[in-house]
């Protein structure tokens, strides 16, 4: 293999879409020993993988399984190289506090956003599963996220994506965050009746809304 | 005409009254006999009441003995949470490993979880109507089970990693639908098959080929071997895997509304009756009768004319708080196209 940086950042990141944790994690330690840029490494590597991993699931090349491989990938990587990273480049990333709605425990749509998001430079604060509508607003809050994306794939939940709403609007803070909403049962005339701000029917849409909402170049 | 004469002359082309209409009621039943959804439980004899009711409420075409996709699972050792008032949901699948595969046995049907309560529903349901209603067991397909067995997103990973594991784990799957589909049957009802997790949403159609098919198949085999119709529904997007799902074997496919019945028709109507496919969530729980009474015109238009008929249903069961309205609109939509289907009144908006 060539010492070229250039070619380093195409191993990782054909590691990540081939779906190689292990070979990946070998990578980001090799780049680590030859002293490339860790940021660099990432973002050429690393999420350039899982970006292209995203593009074969939009063209349905890629299910959920093969994503949530390359996830694992991009993750292992992720904790060789992060230690790594220079001071300048932990700025503070645009935060968004993501969870599946009380009374609903399907994750996989909501953990799909999770990673896709990670993968185009996002925070995510993941509260997880079967969150009561108290807590989206308490930790978006707390996080000084700039957005609350919540998910359901039950019918029975869509009331607590609009209490979330609710009571953000209650406690004067629904200016201060963008709320999306999505999984299965939700439309975008339901996120328009209960005031969200957006609503995807996938994880790369949710990723380009996200954007467009904090207003990063997508 | 009753259900069953309906369907015995729509399936010999002739004359009906209507279309064979089902809004797949599960859990609302429970709001028509005005008790709660976790009173279901191990309730066999309130699970038929509330079936028998519903039924007799709205006039529908097919009973689906149905509360929620985990009997199976739960009676293998998954765990299911119960809400008060609502649909129950999984709290945790069996086992969190591959090396835990060995403690798990296929269900006992007659003695297993809440199987026995479901097929005491059944056989109560059947010999109260039975006569003129077809009364359906649910049946959830081996691959959803194996994933509610070890959770959804380790099978995901094993799929790649450890494709030995997953079969594994569906054929206990296998084994257990094929015991309670035997039960089903004895208590004089059909099994009707869901396999959600098969949906092209979450996996690929070469892996609905391994993963999902061959197991299918087997119980479609053995439901064929017992002279029974097979139904398939399978949630979310499927239109790759629609000539899979008909090579099954299966009779009639139910679409969810992600798929268009028109192109299923051109794809695989000359094979498999198609049900399908008013939106649950938009138009059944969310929309208005009027919404309802276009969104049930709209499937006719698509495929009325499908060579092994449609039944106009629902795409998936119903919300538990659907308005009864729109059950009501659903049907009077299909009775006031009437039958034969005039394809030009179709498009004539209400007066």
């Amino acid at each position: 293999m060539s010492n070229q940086p250039e070619t380093l950042y195409r191993a990782l990141s054909d590691a990540v879409v081939g779906m190689d944790e292990e070979k990946t994690r070998q990578l980001s330690e090799q780049a680590v020993q030859t002293g490339v840029d860790a940021y660099t490494a990432i973002e050429q590597g690393l999420v350039d993988g899982m970006n292209r991993a995203g593009q074969l699931f939009e063209t349905e090349e890629y299910f959920i399984p093969e994503l949530l491989l390359c996830s694992d990938a991009m993750y292992a990587g992720l904790d060789v190289l992060r230690p790594h990273l220079k001071r300048d480049h932990s700025v503070a990333r645009p935060k968004v506090v993501i969870g599946v709605v009380e009374g609903d425990t399907h994750d996989i749509g909501k953990n799909l956003v999770k990673i896709m998001l990670e993968a185009s430079g996002f925070e995510t604060i993941d509260l997880g599963r079967d969150i009561p509508p108290k807590r989206f607003v308490e930790e978006a809050v707390k996080h000084e996220a700039q957005v609350i994306a919540l998910s359901t794939l039950m019918t029975t939940t869509m009331d607590g994506m609009a209490e979330v709403i609710q009571l953000l609007r209650q406690a004067q803070l629904r200016e201060r965050f963008k709320v999306i909403v999505g999984g299965g049962p939700i439309s975008q005339a339901f996120a328009d009746r209960i005031g969200a701000d957006g609503y995807s029917s996938g994880a790369p849409g949710a990723v380009k809304l996200v954007k467009q909402l904090v207003g990063v170049a997508a | 005409m009753t259900p069953l004469e309906r369907f015995a002359a729509y399936g010999k082309g002739q004359p009906i009254d209507r279309l064979p209409c089902v809004p797949i009621v599960g859990n609302t039943a429970a709001r028509v006999l005005g008790v709660k959804v976790s009173a279901f439980r191990g309730n066999g004899r309130l699970i038929a009441d509330a079936q028998i009711a519903a039924y007799r409420r709205f006039g529908y075409d097919v009973i689906r003995v149905f509360t929620d996709l985990y009997t199976q699972a739960e009676a293998m050792g998954a765990k299911v949470h119960y809400p008060d008032d609502e649909t129950a949901y999984l709290a945790g699948p069996a086992i969190d490993s591959v090396a835990r595969i060995a403690r798990l046995k296929p269900a006992d049907p007659w003695r297993d979880g809440n199987l026995p309560a479901h097929l005491d529903a059944m056989a109560r349901v059947h010999q109260a109507v039975g006569q003129e209603v077809p009364v359906n067991g649910a049946l959830t397909g081996p691959f959803t089970t194996a994933s509610f067995l070890i959770g959804t997103e380790n099978l995901a990973r094993l799929m790649l990693k450890e494709p030995a594991a997953v079969h594994q784990l569906c054929e206990l799957a296998c084994l257990s639908a094929l015991a309670y589909a035997r039960a089903i049957l004895s208590a004089g009802c059909t099994p009707s098959l869901t396999d959600a997790m098969c949906s092209t949403t979450v996996i690929s159609p070469r892996q609905f080929r391994e993963f999902g098919f061959p197991y299918l198949k087997r119980i479609i085999d053995f439901l064929h071997s017992q002279g029974r119709a097979a139904t398939l529904h399978i949630c979310g997007k499927t239109r790759p895997i629609w000539e899979a799902m008909a090579d099954t074997g299966a009779d009639c496919l139910s679409l969810d509304n992600a798929a268009n019945l028109a192109e299923a028709k051109s794809k695989v109507g000359h094979r498999v009756r198609l049900m399908g496919n008013v939106p649950p969530s938009e138009i059944m729980l969310q929309g208005t009768p009027a919404q309802v009474r276009e969104a049930v015109r709209a499937c006719v238009r698509q495929a009325h004319d499908n060579p092994k008929g449609l039944i106009v249903a629902s795409g998936c069961s119903l919300p538990v708080e659907t308005p009864w309205k729109n059950i009501d609109a659903m049907l009077a939509a299909v009775r006031e196209i009437g039958w034969p289907v005039d394809p030009p009144s179709l498009n004539q908006a209400l007066n």
